[in-house]
């Protein structure tokens, strides 16, 4: 691990970038700065760039398979078939909540849920963002409910603080070295990024 | 303001609004969220539509009352609405309750000019469906002159509905402009200026714990958006005018402080929308809080105001034209107001009427999309080619 290595990186939203910083510190790096933020289809326009760029400088670009029919590598092979020699082209399944759902006892004290509630493979769930609002509806914490579940009649899957509270366990709570456990993309995704910061030469 | 079981704070809110004839608005008939977002292209009224919150405020506040009210805004005639031609009355009604009982209150104010004044027409007030008031009534009629005033201003006989006027009166509009809150002379002797420009007096006369446990909070977010301030404090010269400081790092070891007049335009309208957020718990008018700030820190707003509404429980109500403000997913569709200037006036209506709306987000195209281009000026296009119009 080099201390002085800095990735950039490239997400679809503001809970993906609280994952991917979180992520980096705990393989022992730092972020040099975030793009995209502007959701999956941005986001895959502009990772040619990227990936241009990663041929000088180290990258992570995060992106959710959802529920595109493709397996992660099939996915990865379509969108970026030459990555660059310092590109970590990472496919959470099916989303990054799946990621965060995978710390089954982190989850289940922030949102203040029986850790019963949990599912144990995160990643056969279809839409984990959606249990995770399905959690936070069943937490004893009123808080809890304001922040993350969506009003009625707001027309909204999430609730007016979700991104926030979710930034908030991804940042301080959640714990890569226990998701990883019941995550094999997220697994994966540590592996790849431990071996770009081991490889990436450092900034000076 | 009480809590609920929940342990959600119970402030009353305005609920619902119906114009008829106020400026830019023939009719308006909405429901209000706890957190309103207004949208629509520049002069389309969304100034105007908060204006109508102010007005209620100006009718209850000392120096203020109906008549003050409506010169303050250039008198009926400027109030009116172009558009307006069947009728020449203005109407205002607003309900007012919490989300448990959205129409505790309700407040209705009819009025117009006759005989070179502001004169009231109606003025009815329902609690819980009870009609408390409604006039004209026989005093008025025995005294024409008494429709120069709302019962709602006058103290003598406002005891079966105070709480109406406190909550108009908790009413809180604040639109700060860097330049005043530098300069604060050119606000001398002005309580409350909306402007700012008396802002770092209002919160000197705060209680000192207060006034500090609020500056802390303030500057831990602060630095989250001007990395390099560090500190923030807040003094009285010799003078006893108050100053707004903040200490920088720098190549200097200590770093240096940098008084209100050096600070920049986006750290003053931070400061001022943070301070004004925590302080008090009536609705509050916010303009553009988008305005001088950089994008990624515009992002969070909507989450840190859902937060503090949550403890609070305040309303809020604010515009904009922040594509960033509003590519926030927590923010519903019915909290999102659309203003559409057409012949027949500006029309408002949430973006939840949107047939398409549903449908785009789910496909995953953003609100901020759907809205700036429900809200688009009609050939905007031509202004590219002004260079070269003659």
């Amino acid at each position: 691990m080099n201390p002085r290595v800095f990735v950039t990186g490239a997400v679809e939203g503001p809970v993906d970038e609280a994952v991917l910083r979180r992520l980096v510190s705990h393989v022992g790096s730092g972020v040099h700065r975030v793009h995209g933020k502007n959701g999956k289809a941005a986001l895959l326009r502009s990772l040619n760039g990227y990936n241009y760029a990663a041929e000088r400088s180290p990258w992570v670009v995060l992106v959710d398979l959802d529920n595109d029919p493709e397996c992660p590598p099939e996915f990865r092979r379509k969108w970026l078939p030459q990555p660059a020699r310092w590109m970590c082209f990472r496919v959470a399944v099916r989303a990054v909540e799946a990621w965060l759902l995978a710390d089954r006892e982190g989850i289940a004290r922030f949102l203040r849920v029986s850790s019963a509630l949990v599912p144990r493979d995160p990643e056969s769930v279809p839409y984990p963002k959606r249990v995770l609002i399905e959690l936070a509806a069943r937490s004893r914490s009123s808080v809890i409910r304001q922040d993350l579940v969506p009003r009625p009649g707001s027309g909204r899957e999430v609730g007016p603080a979700y991104t926030s509270r979710m930034t908030e366990f991804a940042l301080y709570v959640w714990r890569p070295e226990v998701a990883e456990g019941s995550s094999e993309s997220l697994r994966r995704a540590l592996v790849c990024l431990r071996r770009l910061v081991a490889s990436a030469e450092p900034v000076r | 303001m009480s809590r609920s079981s929940s342990g959600r704070a119970q402030a009353l809110q305005f609920t619902h609004i119906y114009l008829e004839n106020w400026k830019n608005f023939l009719k308006v008939d909405t429901a209000l969220q706890q957190r309103v977002f207004l949208v629509g292209p520049n002069a389309s009224g969304k100034s105007n539509l908060l204006d109508v919150f102010r007005f209620l405020r100006d009718l209850v506040t000392v120096g203020g009352g109906f008549q003050e009210a409506v010169r303050r805004r250039g008198g009926v005639s400027a109030v009116r609405c172009l558009a307006a031609r069947k009728h020449s009355h203005v109407t205002v009604r607003v309900s007012i309750g919490s989300r448990s009982n959205p129409a505790e209150w309700v407040y209705e104010l009819q009025f117009s000019q006759v005989a070179k004044r502001p004169s009231v027409q109606r003025e009815r007030i329902v609690r819980n469906g009870e009609t408390l008031l409604d006039r004209p009534n026989s005093d008025d009629e025995a005294d024409p002159e008494r429709l120069t005033q709302t019962y709602l201003e006058q103290v003598n006989v406002n005891k079966d509905f105070r709480q109406v006027a406190d909550f108009f009166a908790s009413v809180r509009y604040l639109h700060v402009v860097p330049q005043l809150v530098r300069e604060p002379e050119r606000s001398v002797g002005k309580e409350n200026d909306p402007y700012g420009g008396d802002l770092l007096e209002q919160i000197a006369r705060t209680p000192e714990r207060k006034c500090k446990t609020r500056l802390t909070q303030i500057q831990d977010a602060l630095v989250v958006a001007v990395p390099q301030l560090k500190e923030l404090e807040l003094f009285r010269d010799e003078r006893g005018t108050p100053h707004l400081r903040g200490r920088y790092v720098h190549w200097r070891p200590k770093g240096a402080w940098q008084y209100e007049d050096q600070l920049s335009d986006g750290t003053l309208r931070l400061f001022g929308l943070l301070w004004v957020v925590l302080d008090g718990h009536g609705p509050l008018l916010l303009e553009e809080p988008e305005l001088s700030l950089h994008p990624e820190v515009v992002r969070h707003i909507p989450q840190m105001l859902g937060r503090v509404q949550r403890k609070t429980g305040r309303q809020l109500l604010m515009s904009t034209h922040s594509v960033d403000l509003l590519r926030d997913k927590g923010i519903g569709l019915d909290e999102v107001l659309l203003l559409k200037p057409g012949r027949e006036g500006t029309a408002v209506f949430p973006a939840s009427s949107l047939a398409d709306v549903h449908a785009l987000l789910a496909g995953g195209v953003g609100l901020d999309e759907i809205v700036i281009a429900e809200t688009a000026p009609y050939q905007v296009e031509q202004l590219s080619f002004f260079g070269d119009r003659r």
